[in-house]
């Protein structure tokens, strides 16, 4: 489908909304798009003394990427070992179910304790909620390898380290593909989270919780969208790579 | 078959939604014999003006700026500040932001201790002195000078700055009024059994020993006096000092931002490491041209959240207000409140369409709404908050029953 055609739903969301703004007449409830706008069209103006869009969001991405980094490089090799081992799968699983579904934000005092306050902490939070898909994903991924392939390649004499990098990893890689997909996605969410934490005075979460504090919904839903638009960005990335390098799983099917 | 089971639990569940959402408007005949009855929840304060101005409230109990930004764009009335709330001059000089410190940090630094606390005397006289200069220091530090939107009304940070400095009392004194209702607030937070620890029934005195330290006021005080800052031994390694986002902090703001009048006129300086309209994270202290630590500020969400920096030695000083430091005692912290940085500053808003201008109108109008079956709704910070004290117990002594809403 042409670009342009996929921005017609927005326009109608973006023409519903201002619709809605003047039907309801009550700013409190929904502001009108302009004056979002009006936040969003100044990506460089200083806002409420803490930086301009532009700085924060630069932050948010440092940080997220650090986070999320750190993540993908614990949670894939730690997948890939779990995942090749079934008894070792299954003395993990209870403890992953376990720590999977608490909320990052639940863990913001045990940061401050553990890591004081600073960047370790946010990178600490980041990291713990892209943590969990991703190493849920690469252990599927290494799971659910054709065993015929492995059986074939056996047959053939691949063993040890050579069965996982020339059979396990290339076939288990669209899985942990998703999985670094879904990371990165979680890891962009957690960032409010993160940069609640006191001591922060910067990044696109801190703006959105700052303004929170002053009642300032413009600025809250202009960075809203600012989230939402890096994190589709990223999306489009992941989605091209995949594309592109694991067009086979598609042609498998 | 499926479907249907489906489809009728939906139904049953939108149903119920209705039901709730409805019997909140369906008035309620009060009682026989009760004269006023009001409903408090406790809510984040930034959302107070959304939630009033969209009708969900009828007032609200909150720290400044809040109380001036809800006034200066009309979304609502102050009936009264904290200090002229009811019983009278019950509330003058009324407990707020105090400086704490870990009592090893004090016992390892004496001196440097006493020149913070000198320079927060010295602060919090420039403010007084200067309410114009200092409410535009905050604002810059707190908004980076930017007007701000409320609905359809846009002001300025900088009239918000100036309509609330003058109603906050900035002194540091240790008055017995200060003193007396730091254990009004002890007294009330037994009686919500927030104090189960080594406060709970500790005698006046014991609470005294256990609370505050105002060794180091005195000595600040003295060397204020006497003209002279003795230069404390270098600090080695950071000391950090947590802050809320409020210009109940302004001589914090003050003493940083105009760091060159205190060097210049008494020898002692937070000079800012980086020169920016804003906030400042990272100072130096100056004690006679030595720079004797480097001070880093910390902005924290709340009280309590300081207080958890606190007990984690992530910061070993705050400027938060009494009652998180009270609990956080209580609950065996290692800390000691030394001085009071600033006194009252609250107030009590309602929606500007009400029919009230003070107190006693206010009562009129809240037994009124009880009498048509809508009782008047307010919010308030925290459960135990001086905020939330200070209206149930004014609104108690003018006969009103307080109850929460949950």
């Amino acid at each position: 489908m042409k670009w342009y055609l996929k921005i017609i739903p927005l326009l109608f969301i973006l023409i519903l909304w201002e619709l809605a703004a003047i039907l309801l007449n009550n700013p409190f409830i929904l502001p009108h798009p302009s004056s979002v706008a009006s936040v969003l069209l100044a990506p460089t103006a200083d806002i409420l003394g803490s930086g301009s869009i532009i700085d924060n969001a630069l932050l948010s991405i440092w940080r997220v990427l650090l986070g999320f980094g750190l993540a993908a490089a614990c949670a894939v090799p730690l997948g890939i070992i779990i995942g090749n081992y079934r008894t070792l799968e299954e003395l993990v699983n209870p403890i992953i179910q376990l720590f999977r579904p608490i909320p990052p934000l639940a863990w913001v005092p045990l940061a401050l304790a553990w890591f004081k306050i600073g960047l370790v902490s946010i990178v600490f939070i980041i990291f713990i909620g892209s943590f969990f898909p991703i190493l849920i994903n690469s252990i599927d991924g290494v799971r659910r390898v054709n065993r015929t392939w492995i059986e074939t390649a056996r047959i053939y004499g691949a063993e040890g380290w050579k069965m996982l990098a020339y059979v396990i990893l290339p076939a288990a890689a669209p899985v942990i593909w998703t999985g670094l997909r879904v990371g990165f996605g979680v890891a962009w969410m957690c960032v409010v989270a993160a940069e609640m934490l006191p001591g922060t005075t910067s990044g696109i979460g801190y703006l959105i919780m700052y303004s929170y504090n002053w009642g300032q919904v413009q600025v809250i839903i202009a960075g809203m969208i600012v989230i939402g638009i890096i994190g589709i960005g990223v999306d489009i990335l992941f989605r091209e790579i995949e594309k592109r390098k694991f067009m086979w799983q598609e042609m498998n099917r | 078959m499926n479907i249907k089971v489906l489809m009728s639990l939906v139904a049953l569940l939108a149903a119920a939604l209705l039901v709730a959402g409805c019997v909140e408007d369906v008035p309620v005949a009060p009682p026989d014999g009760v004269q006023g009855e009001v409903g408090i929840m406790y809510t984040a304060v930034g959302q107070m003006p959304t939630l009033l101005a969209t009708g969900q409230i009828d007032g609200f109990m909150v720290w400044q700026p809040l109380v001036s930004m809800a006034t200066v764009s009309e979304i609502g009335t102050v009936v009264t500040y904290s200090k002229d709330l009811p019983p009278e001059s019950t509330w003058t000089d009324h407990t707020c932001c105090a400086l704490s410190a870990r009592e090893d940090f004090i016992a390892a630094n004496p001196d440097l201790t006493n020149a913070i606390a000198a320079l927060f005397i010295l602060a919090g006289e420039y403010v007084q002195e200067n309410p114009e200069r200092s409410a535009e220091i905050s604002a810059n530090w707190l908004y980076g000078g930017a007007d701000m939107t409320f609905g359809d009304v846009t002001i300025s940070s900088y009239d918000v700055s100036k309509d609330s400095i003058p109603t906050i009392r900035f002194t540091t004194e240790n008055s017995p009024e200060w003193l007396e209702s730091n254990h009004r607030f002890i007294g009330a937070l037994r009686e919500i059994g927030y104090l189960t620890g080594e406060l709970e029934t500790a005698s006046p005195d014991k609470v005294d020993t256990k609370l505050f330290d105002f060794g180091p006021y005195e000595a600040g005080l003295a060397m204020v006096e006497a003209g002279e800052i003795k230069t404390p031994p270098k600090l080695t390694r950071p000391v950090s000092l947590g802050y809320l986002p409020s210009d109940h902090d302004a001589p914090l703001f003050v003493a940083v931002k105009e760091w060159e009048y205190f060097n210049d006129n008494y020898g002692i300086a937070l000079k800012p490491r980086a020169d920016v309209p804003g906030k400042v994270e990272v100072a130096d202290l100056i004690v006679n041209d030595v720079v004797v630590a480097e001070v880093r500020l910390v902005l924290g969400e709340g009280g309590a959240p300081l207080m958890t920096l606190m007990a984690a030695n992530a910061i070993q000083f705050a400027y938060a207000g009494t009652p998180p430091a009270i609990s956080a005692i209580d609950k065996g912290t290692p800390i000691k409140i030394l001085f009071p940085t600033q006194t009252e500053g609250s107030g009590f808003v309602v929606d500007s369409a009400a029919p009230v201008t003070d107190w006693s109108s206010f009562i009129t109008w809240v037994e009124s709404r009880t009498a048509e079956g809508r009782p008047v709704k307010i919010a308030s910070p925290a459960r135990g908050s001086i905020q939330d004290v200070q209206i149930k117990y004014a609104l108690q002594d003018s006969g009103v029953v307080v109850k929460e809403v949950r």
